[in-house]
């Protein structure tokens, strides 16, 4: 840690701890309706459930990302933060309007969008608490020594972030248009611009753990981003095969799509590369493994199991079912679940001055973790396809074959217990750091890391 | 080999000829998409039924259009699928119609919110969606199947109101929901009149069963009867 201001991302982290948390627990109580047991129907229903599994992720993400620009930014520009008690503010008002949020979620109140669920005034909320955290991190970098690519990729792709959540917010009386607006949000978002978000903090983990020199890295993020970009934006077209969309977008959609599997292989192969060819070992090697592991799982989650439903004619079969499930679980978690856990691995003895990254615990959480994620996704894979043959196929009633199903969230629940033990390692040994109280160490003339 | 500036470039020029493509393709789809979605029909009622779907988070647990949760069934042919009088009657009691289901929340919504529900089904099952949802074709039924856009297989030497409610719960020929006991064989079983009584007011029949009272019409009941006690 370079700067006392990059501590103010401890308490982005921690918040991250608080909702990921809350998120399991939910996907648990979906978990047990599936199975048949929805004993907090009349509290909880299934709708509820849903929304507040899919918001927290949502949040608890943009904390992380928010949390890791705190703690990037000023190392990347050379100075303090432009204004900590603004970075305070920025959380507890982004907390409140989560909150806020939830409880809404639980009486009703909310706009039925999926994942845009968030009602309308607090939306204009959100959109006030980015904006004041894009001025503190533009501030930082407009006042820095220096203009690192790293800085400058994580700038604007947090920019296009918010400026991409204004088109879910247009109002129209057609349903098809209606989701038409909102992928522009979500699926520019998780395949578009969060990529730039993603590969910026990856080339400052790597930067940083490798110790391989900036300009090669930093060289390669803008091929990758570039990648990204070329095939996530057209790609957009796998949203408007089937919702009363002109058909030209099955062929555009199916042609961009079937090349964002290489923009994941390209950042998986990037970070293997720059790892193997690092020329010290890093004492923290906890955060190398989340961070290879982040591209090698994101390849997995979003690159390969998305391509595996994405043609417009296997999609018409796998279209709302729970194949989307699969690919959606270990494509979050890859990609951007893990690449937060990550920046966290790797900043919290720097914040905290406690080298608690090579504990047993640590290791376990990485390892315990994935294995649980890649078991779920193979429950929700067999319980999705055994759904497409049996519902899309076969013919039968849609409640006769999630009868069917029951079993495969039985394996489920088993999965998502073992990744839950993960997560609680993880937890456990991010208290066990306890609270911000590391050393400043200048920075040395010729070093990076 | 490659420099950053050259790197540099690639990612603009790309990034940009891809926005603009994108661009461009919405504006025209957005041009195309009144008369494909049939949005000349596009009512008060039809418009308020979709507000009534966004209030309620309906995509929550079903999905339209393929989109949305996978907890209930898909909305997009349920017009044509299950036909307005099993709708209405759903809506207003979701549990009474699967009982011992899963259950879906009951909303108490006014007769006034159900017509307009069911006009946003209507509207949303005339699009044309480039063969979505896709018909199932690995079953070989005895009886010709019929071109369900519900995406449900069933046959047509029935009646109608039958296809659209009575397979909810039962089966007939290994098709249809496993709610109730099958159908098959139920003329051995029952009298014609006891069908016909059975199906005006089935708790007056035997008090305390879990079938609910359907909305049907007197020519349904005949029509039905006739139709139940020939299965021998």
């Amino acid at each position: 840690m370079r700067f006392q201001s990059q501590k103010v991302a401890y308490y982005f982290f921690a918040t991250c701890m608080l909702l990921l948390s809350l998120q399991i627990v939910y996907g648990f109580i979906m978990a047990f309706a599936h199975m048949g047991y929805d004993v907090l129907h009349n509290v909880i229903p299934f709708n509820t459930a849903r929304t507040t599994h899919t918001n927290l992720l949502v949040v608890w993400l943009l904390t992380g990302f928010m949390g890791a620009a705190y703690y990037i930014i000023p190392e990347e520009s050379g100075r303090e933060l432009y204004s900590v008690p603004l970075a305070y503010l920025q959380l507890g008002a982004l907390v409140i309007v989560g909150v806020v949020a939830i409880i809404g979620f639980h009486f009703n109140y909310w706009e039925g969008r999926k994942f845009l669920e968030i009602p309308r005034p607090l939306d204009y909320l959100v959109v006030v608490d980015v904006l004041l955290f894009l001025l503190n991190i533009g501030m930082t970098i407009w006042q820095g020594k220096r203009h690192s690519t790293t800085s400058l990729v994580l700038f604007f792709g947090l920019l296009m972030a918010a400026l991409l959540y204004l088109p879910g917010m247009i109002d129209t009386d057609n349903q098809t248009l209606d989701s038409y607006w909102r992928w522009w949000v979500v699926h520019l978002w998780v395949e578009g611009v969060w990529e730039l978000i993603m590969g910026a903090i990856l080339s400052f983990l790597l930067i940083k753990l490798t110790g391989i020199d900036r300009e090669i890295i930093e060289k390669w993020l803008y091929v990758i981003v570039g990648f990204t970009f070329l095939s996530g934006v057209l790609g957009t077209g796998h949203h408007y095969y089937y919702i009363g969309t002109p058909k030209y977008w099955l062929l555009v959609g199916g042609v961009f799509s079937a090349l964002e599997p290489v923009a994941f292989l390209g950042m998986a192969i990037y970070a293997i590369t720059m790892a193997r060819k690092g020329g010290r070992t890093h004492p923290n090697q906890n955060a190398l493994s989340w961070t290879v592991g982040c591209s090698v799982m994101s390849f997995v989650g979003a690159g390969f199991l998305g391509f595996a439903h994405t043609l417009p004619q296997v999609n018409l079969y796998t279209h709302g079912t729970l194949i989307t499930a699969m690919h959606g679980h270990m494509a979050f978690w890859g990609a951007y679940a893990m690449l937060v856990l990550g920046i966290i691995a790797y900043a919290m003895p720097l914040l905290t001055g406690r080298k608690l990254h090579d504990t047993t615990t640590a290791t376990f959480a990485f390892w315990t973790s994935n294995i649980g994620m890649i078991a779920m996704t193979l429950a929700f894979a067999v319980a999705g396809i055994s759904q497409v043959v049996l519902e899309r196929r076969v013919g039968l009633d849609f409640l006769t074959v999630q009868k069917e199903l029951q079993v495969h969230f039985f394996g489920l629940t088993l999965a998502a217990t073992l990744f839950t033990v993960g997560i609680a390692a993880y937890i456990v040994n991010f208290i066990r750091y306890g609270l911000p109280v590391g050393e400043v160490t200048p920075e040395q003339p010729g070093s990076d890391s | 080999m490659l420099s950053k500036s050259a790197a540099r470039s690639f990612f603009l020029v790309g990034t940009l000829v891809c926005v603009a493509f994108f661009i461009g393709l919405t504006v025209d789809t957005l041009g195309r998409v009144p008369a494909q979605t049939r949005a000349q029909n596009l009512t008060d009622s039809v418009k308020l039924g979709k507000k009534l779907w966004e209030k309620n988070n309906c995509m929550g647990c079903h999905t339209l259009l393929g989109e949305g949760a996978y907890y209930a069934p898909e909305l997009t042919r349920v017009y044509e699928r299950r036909g307005p009088q099993f709708m209405r009657a759903l809506l207003k009691d979701p549990q009474a119609m699967y009982p011992g289901e899963r259950k879906m929340v009951k909303y108490n919504f006014t007769d006034a919110e159900i017509d307009q529900l069911i006009a946003f089904f209507q509207w949303i099952g005339e699009m044309d969606l480039n063969g979505f949802p896709p018909k199932p074709h690995l079953v070989q039924l005895a009886v010709t199947a019929t071109s369900t856009g519900g995406g449900v297989a069933q046959a047509s030497d029935r009646p109608f109101v039958f296809n659209q409610m009575c397979v909810a719960c039962h089966t007939m020929g290994g098709q249809g929901g496993l709610v109730g006991p099958t159908l098959d064989g139920v003329g051995k079983r029952l009298t014609a009149d006891y069908i016909a009584a059975w199906l005006r007011d089935p708790a007056a029949v035997k008090p305390g069963t879990r079938m609910p009272r359907l909305p049907l019409t007197d020519k349904d009941i005949t029509e039905l009867t006739a139709f139940l006690s020939q299965q021998k």
